[in-house]
């Protein structure tokens, strides 16, 4: 990393996008794009004039479903979609407000995933509640719940979940995280 | 004409190759011109519309001096001229030695049908049993395996296309006059020899060949094999790899020692595939797998056969060769695919679409959906087109980081054509990411699509087209001006697609060890568009990359004129000045008239319709025609031979010739009329087939009428000919020199062109000094020195005794007309000093255009983009110090009354900032642009840009950035389009590219009588078809007077100018056509009224000797002022009234009796 990466926290997207010749092509291909609140051009413009602020409080980012259309069509064959993925990343690190509701349940996901080696609807979404500390959220997915519930989507929690790490999983996710420290 | 030595090569008979060789054939260089095709006229001859006249003007090419030499009729039909020797179907093989002496290997490909014989019935294409999409029509219709490869040819023979052959037969049993050669009867002397050790293999071998009637000898060993091959000569080896003792490869080895012509073909197992492909690189032709079936073997055999027997290679020595072999396209059905080119049914490339919109394309022009049956009344028309650019241009993904240049306009023109042919009904959509109206007249037409005819523009790349499988229609999805995402159904999508090397450029490159650009295209040298590194071999037209016409053409020129100096330079002869016709023929002027009247039954057609015996005895009784003789098919060989027989019996003093397309017969008239010593007036062709002619009339009542007219027109052509009269040919002679006047880069070029070449030049600059604009340009955007070319070239002029320098010096007057101008130059010393020359070139460059805008002038760090260069050079600015650095482009440019583009300011602000990036790479730049012009290859300038992190922000002309003062800052107030707000740039430094204007005096313009065009540059004559030719022949113009360009481009035109210029001072006199017009003086009134009726300025009153004068030399025999004459004073020679009338009462006599 060099040295302007920590004057402006945009500097390693930015030099994927720098050829940018906004000519919409990512736009337009791209299925989200009627979802997101700034298009993809406007954001990689964004990017450019180093708007990090607006940058972060954009949706547009999250909203990339990985399909990758703009990264085939690019004329300039620039790496888009993991510019997108860099920008969710950096979301994620720096834990925005706009991002916090997000920002928790995939953290309280992946923390389940941990422990499990399987997501536990239950214990899931009560951590993720008691997170947001927001007595009226749990409410607003209920209807949801009821409908999962249903159709037998969520199961019931085994006696056995509060072993520590019984699948091993803890050695892999170790392993991540010391190549991403190295990297 | 010796056809095996040749000044120059000519390959790719293109619209460059055409101007190249036309342009040395007027120069009596012999030039040998082929191309790989069975017809002239490249891309082209696809081509139906040209903007911004929408017609085509190719034959606004052919000379209009000494045009006898040459044909005169429709380019696109054919071309013929007496220095050049076209072969068609034609590749070049191999090329060896160097500059002066290259011998370059040729080879022609058979047709399979003997032009000389065919006479274009078509019987052979109705019995033909195949059908393959034809590639005239870009797939888009399907025609025969034998068809004609262009519908507009003259003689339009037909071509077997071998590939798609299956070798029934049966067009060789309908052809009336024997031309189809497919016959097998060559087979038996065919000698093939296989070579097995196995016994079963050889049997199998020679019962496939032999009933195939090839003559099959069998050797069991290596040894065997060579002795066979000693004892008679074979044409074909078939051999296998294992072998006892000598195996295929030692028996290849020692065969070809002693046979290098002896075709051989390995046979192999699976295993020993490796050995095979080996095999093939120390000269075996191909390999056969093992085991092989008949289907297999015999198509393989009988290719090599047919290469073998029908190939011609032939050798010819020549001084240079030129390549304009032109490009290719851009194929859209990539790996990607992303528009559904060849899947949805409507969606076309630009070339089809041309074709579609073409009278002679698969809907005769009528603009409909390829998913409809266009004979469906009830099917909606097409409604709504959408044009895609840069469809294979401009993306890095396809290894094209070039702009292609010519699809925007070619995109404009073919949407105005929509919208014209449709009357406004069609909707056409651009969608675009430049516009790229670089050209001098583009952006105003780009203008009148834009407000006359109503084209939609839309400024979004197309990222792909999706289908609605319902109706058909495609979607496309785009972002607007406004950043709204939008989604819209079009009937048709055309795609732009872009330039790529011509499969070919890869092997002509390796043939002549040529290098390439990046992207595969002819590398020439530095500061030319035309030579390569290897001297002797130069790049026309297309090769180095795509041009439009007018481009082409100066290309095109500018390569005759590079060949022009190494066929002088290498002291090789010109052609001998043809002999004087003078005596040739005899005089038979006062012998009563003795017509021969000659018809061509063409193989019954006619004699269908007339009774040879009555035709007969009704001619007879005319006293001026002495026989009447029907002969089969005059256009072919046999035929011609019969009729020169007779004539030569006959001895006639007039002969009128009844056949079809008269163009075919005037090589051979001229040819016909030294044999019998007959003036070729009194020799004529008359049409007796074209629009009289009904293939199949149904009635009697028709059938009378048609012989009719076959009767009237042979009345009318006897008419003519019996009063025709001796023409006078009239010789202007020349001043072997030229006067530029300009001593700019373009100045210089042209005058050492024309020195090179062995003529003097009068090199008339104003200032003290020579160079022009390279005084102050550094360098160019590729790192070049300006400085280095300056000095080379102002070293070569000085130092070339041919080239007289005026400095301090104007002209005063220009007197005279093309081959013979008297001017009067007013030289340093205020002396008035007179010269005479044959050609003028006007080189006069122009300057940077002053501006008052974005308050330049009043601020000191507000500057133009030449006074930065100059403040760069002499570091008076210091990039070092310089924070942020704004560039505005276009500024007063691209809008009335400037309405063009100066096509060099975007490369040239890309130029600086690339070197202040060098200097200080934590410099802030930005672009203030409308469209980048980034044309060609410096496309990739503008990507280097982008990446060296300079911020480009487009603006439009009606909200143009605002430039304020606030406390010694300079403000920049802007909208950014794409996040749709105002921006504010801090700019320490703002340079304003204000584009080119010309330098073209009023005075000169009036002194030389040409008129400027609307923006003060030259005019050209035609701005497509020639492009340096003033409306007055013998004034060409070159550099940026003529338009704003590069310094390679420049130069190209100097040269191209030079050429133009050559093309009549190298001629010792200017020969008149025989057909001119002259004045009756005494009948005369001058009144005036031919010479501003005269389209070519060959008429002028000499005030003198109160006379209008005709210049024979200019006169092209249009006839415009005979016509308009009310005293019947202009008449043209050749077609007198009095014949005139006689041919009208011929014409009518039959009806009046």
């Amino acid at each position: 990393m060099n040295t302007t990466t920590t004057k402006n926290p945009l500097a390693q997207v930015k030099e994927m996008v720098q050829s940018c010749i906004q000519c919409g092509t990512c736009t337009a291909s791209c299925p989200n794009a009627f979802a997101m609140d700034h298009t993809p051009r406007k954001l990689w413009r964004m990017v450019q004039a180093d708007n990090a602020d607006a940058v972060f409080k954009s949706k547009t980012f999250i909203l990339c479903s990985s399909c990758y259309y703009c990264t085939l069509r690019c004329p300039r064959g620039l790496p888009l979609t993991r510019a997108m993925g860099l920008l969710t990343q950096m979301a994620q690190v720096q834990n925005p407000e706009p991002f916090k509701q997000s920002h928790r349940f995939y953290q309280e996901f992946i923390q389940s995933v941990r422990r499990h080696g399987r997501v536990n609807e239950i214990e899931f979404m009560s951590l993720f509640f008691l997170s947001m500390k927001n007595p009226i959220l749990p409410f607003k997915y209920a209807s949801l719940g009821i409908k999962l519930l249903q159709k037998k989507k969520v199961s019931i929690p085994n006696p056995n979940i509060w072993k520590k790490d019984q699948n091993g999983l803890e050695k892999i996710f170790n392993k991540v995280r010391e190549l991403e420290e190295q990297s | 004409m010796d056809k095996n030595n040749s000044n120059a090569l000519v390959v790719g008979a293109g619209i460059s190759g055409i101007r190249t060789a036309l342009d040395l054939a007027q120069q009596d260089f012999h030039v040998t011109l082929i191309d790989k095709s069975p017809a002239i006229g490249g891309i082209l001859s696809q081509l139906d519309y040209q903007f911004p006249s929408n017609h085509c003007g190719m034959c606004k090419m052919l000379p209009l001096i000494n045009r006898d030499a040459s044909s005169q009729f429709c380019l696109r039909k054919g071309l013929f001229h007496e220095n050049i020797h076209l072969l068609l179907s034609c590749e070049l093989s191999g090329l060896a030695g160097e500059a002066g002496n290259f011998t370059a290997r040729l080879r022609q490909k058979p047709t399979w049908v003997d032009p000389d014989l065919c006479v274009g019935c078509g019987l052979c294409e109705k019995v033909c049993p195949q059908d393959i999409p034809d590639c005239f029509n870009e797939g888009l219709s399907s025609r025969k395996a034998i068809y004609l490869p262009v519908p507009h040819a003259i003689p339009n023979a037909y071509v077997i296309d071998l590939a798609a052959c299956n070798r029934c037969g049966a067009c060789e049993e309908v052809c009336p006059t024997n031309a189809i050669q497919l016959s097998q009867s060559n087979r038996k002397a065919f000698n093939i020899l296989v070579v097995d050790d196995e016994l079963s293999i050889r049997d199998s071998l020679k019962e496939w060949l032999e009933e195939e009637d090839f003559s099959v000898d069998m050797a069991v060993s290596g040894a065997d094999a060579l002795t066979k091959l000693s004892q008679k000569p074979y044409q074909l080896m078939l051999t296998d790899i294992k072998m006892p003792q000598m195996g295929g490869v030692e028996l290849l080895k020692k065969a070809k020692k002693d046979h290098p012509n002896l075709s051989v073909v390995m046979m192999t197992a699976y295993a020993t595939v490796e050995t095979a492909v080996e095999a093939m690189k120390i000269g075996a032709l191909d390999y056969l797998i093992k085991p092989f079936d008949p289907d297999t073997l015999v198509p393989m055999v009988i290719r090599i056969f047919q290469d073998i027997e029908a190939t011609k290679d032939r050798e010819i020595t020549i001084d240079t060769i030129i390549f304009s072999t032109g490009t290719s396209f851009y194929d859209p059905a990539d790996e990607k695919n992303i528009f559904g080119y060849g899947i949805y049914p409507n969606v076309l490339t630009s070339i089809e679409f041309e074709r579609m919109i073409s009278h002679t394309g698969p809907s005769q022009g009528a603009l409909c959906r390829l998913d409809h049956n266009p004979n469906d009344q009830n099917d909606p028309p097409v409604k709504k087109i959408a044009w895609i650019q840069c469809v294979g241009s401009r993306n890095i993904q396809q290894n094209a980081d070039f702009c292609s240049s010519i699809c925007c306009m070619i995109a404009i023109k073919e949407a105005v054509l929509t919208r014209e042919i449709s009357k406004g009904k069609i909707d056409t959509t651009i969608f675009y990411m430049d516009m790229r109206t670089f050209g001098k007249s583009f952006q105003r037409y780009y203008d009148t699509a834009l407000s006359e005819h109503g084209v939609r523009f839309e400024r979004c790349k197309i990222d792909s087209i999706s289908l609605d499988k319902k109706t058909n229609d495609l979607i496309i999805r785009y972002i607007s001006k406004n950043g709204e995402l939008k989604k819209e159904l079009f009937d048709m999508a055309v795609l732009s697609t872009g330039q790529r090397p011509s499969y070919k450029t890869a092997q002509l490159a390796k043939i002549c060890d040529l290098s390439t650009n990046p992207w595969g295209f002819i590398q020439t040298l530095p500061f030319s568009l035309t030579l390569t590194a290897k001297e002797g071999i130069i790049a026309g037209g297309s090769v180095t990359g795509l041009k439009d016409i007018s481009q082409s053409l100066i290309q095109a020129s500018a390569a005759a004129q590079n060949a022009g100096c190494i066929i002088h330079s290498k002291g090789s002869k010109k052609l001998e000045a043809p002999i004087e016709n003078k005596g040739v023929y005899r005089d038979v002027s006062r012998e009563p008239v003795d017509l021969l009247m000659v018809i061509c039954t063409c193989k019954e057609r006619v004699t269908r319709f007339i009774d040879p015996k009555i035709l007969t005895e009704k001619f007879i009784q005319d006293p001026c025609i002495s026989n009447v003789i029907f002969l089969d098919n005059i256009c072919t060989d046999n035929g011609w031979q019969e009729l020169e027989q007779i004539v030569m019996d006959c001895r006639p003093n007039r002969l009128l010739i009844g056949a079809c397309h008269p163009y075919l017969y005037i090589r051979r008239i001229r040819e016909l009329a030294k044999k019998c010593t007959l003036d070729p007036v009194f020799i004529d062709v008359v049409d007796i087939m074209t629009g009289v002619f009904q293939e199949n009339p149904d009635s009697q009542n028709e059938l009378n009428s048609t012989g009719f007219h076959i009767t009237g027109i042979l009345n009318a052509g006897a008419a003519a000919l019996k009063q025709a009269q001796y023409q006078t040919s009239h010789k202007i002679p020349v001043h072997p020199s030229a006067l530029i006047i300009g001593g700019g880069i373009a100045g210089m070029t042209a005058a050492l062109g024309i020195a090179d070449q062995g003529y003097e030049v009068a090199l008339v600059e104003k200032t003290d000094h020579l160079g022009g604009n390279l005084n102050w340009l550094k360098q160019t955007i590729d790192g070049l020195s300006c400085e280095n070319l300056l000095e080379e070239t102002i070293a070569r002029v000085t130092k070339q005794p041919l080239i007289r320098i005026f400095l301090n010096s104007q002209i005063i007057s220009c007197t005279g007309y093309t081959g013979q101008f008297k001017t009067i130059i007013e030289d340093g010393e205020k002396q008035p000093v007179t010269i005479e020359h044959g050609a003028v070139i006007l080189a006069t460059g122009g300057n940077e255009a002053r501006t008052q805008s974005f308050n330049y002038g009043t601020q000191n760090s507000v500057v133009t983009q030449k006074d930065l260069e100059i403040r760069l050079a002499d570091k008076s600015i210091d990039p070092k110090k310089l924070d942020s650095i704004a560039m505005i482009q276009c500024v007063d440019s691209r809008q009335e009354p400037r309405n063009y583009c100066s096509r060099v300011c975007c490369p040239t602000a890309l130029k600086q900032a690339r070197f202040i990036k060098e200097q200080n790479p934590e410099a802030d730049i930005y672009f203030l642009y409308r469209d980048m012009m980034t044309c060609g290859f410096t496309e990739t300038f503008f990507t280097q840009a982008r990446k060296d992190n300079i911020i480009f922000i487009s603006y439009e002309p009606d909200n143009l950035p605002q430039v304020e003062e606030i406390e010694g800052k300079i403000i920049i107030n802007a909208v950014e389009p794409v996040l749709g707000r105002p921006i504010e740039i801090n700019a320490d430094l703002v340079v304003l590219a204000t584009g080119i204007t010309p330098e073209f005096p009023d005075t000169l313009a009036s002194i030389l009588g040409i008129m400027p065009d609307m923006d003060r540059f030259f005019q050209e004559a035609d701005p497509k078809w020639r492009p340096l030719d003033a409306i007055k022949e013998g004034i060409y113009a070159c550099g940026i007077v003529h338009s704003p360009g590069s310094i390679p481009e420049s130069i190209a035109t100097a040269q191209a100018a030079a050429q133009r210029a050559l093309n009549i001072i190298s001629r010792p006199v200017l020969a008149s056509a025989q057909i001119v017009a002259l004045v009756r003086h005494s009948l005369c009134s001058l009144c005036q009224r031919c010479i501003d009726t005269c389209p070519y300025g060959a008429r002028m009153l000499n005030t003198d000797e109160t006379k209008v004068l005709v210049n024979e030399a200019m006169c092209q025999g249009c006839g415009a002022c005979a016509v308009i004459c009310p005293n019947n004073a202009s008449v043209l020679q050749g077609y007198s009234g009095q014949q005139m009338l006689g041919v009208i009462d011929a014409v009518f006599e039959d009806l009046l009796n």
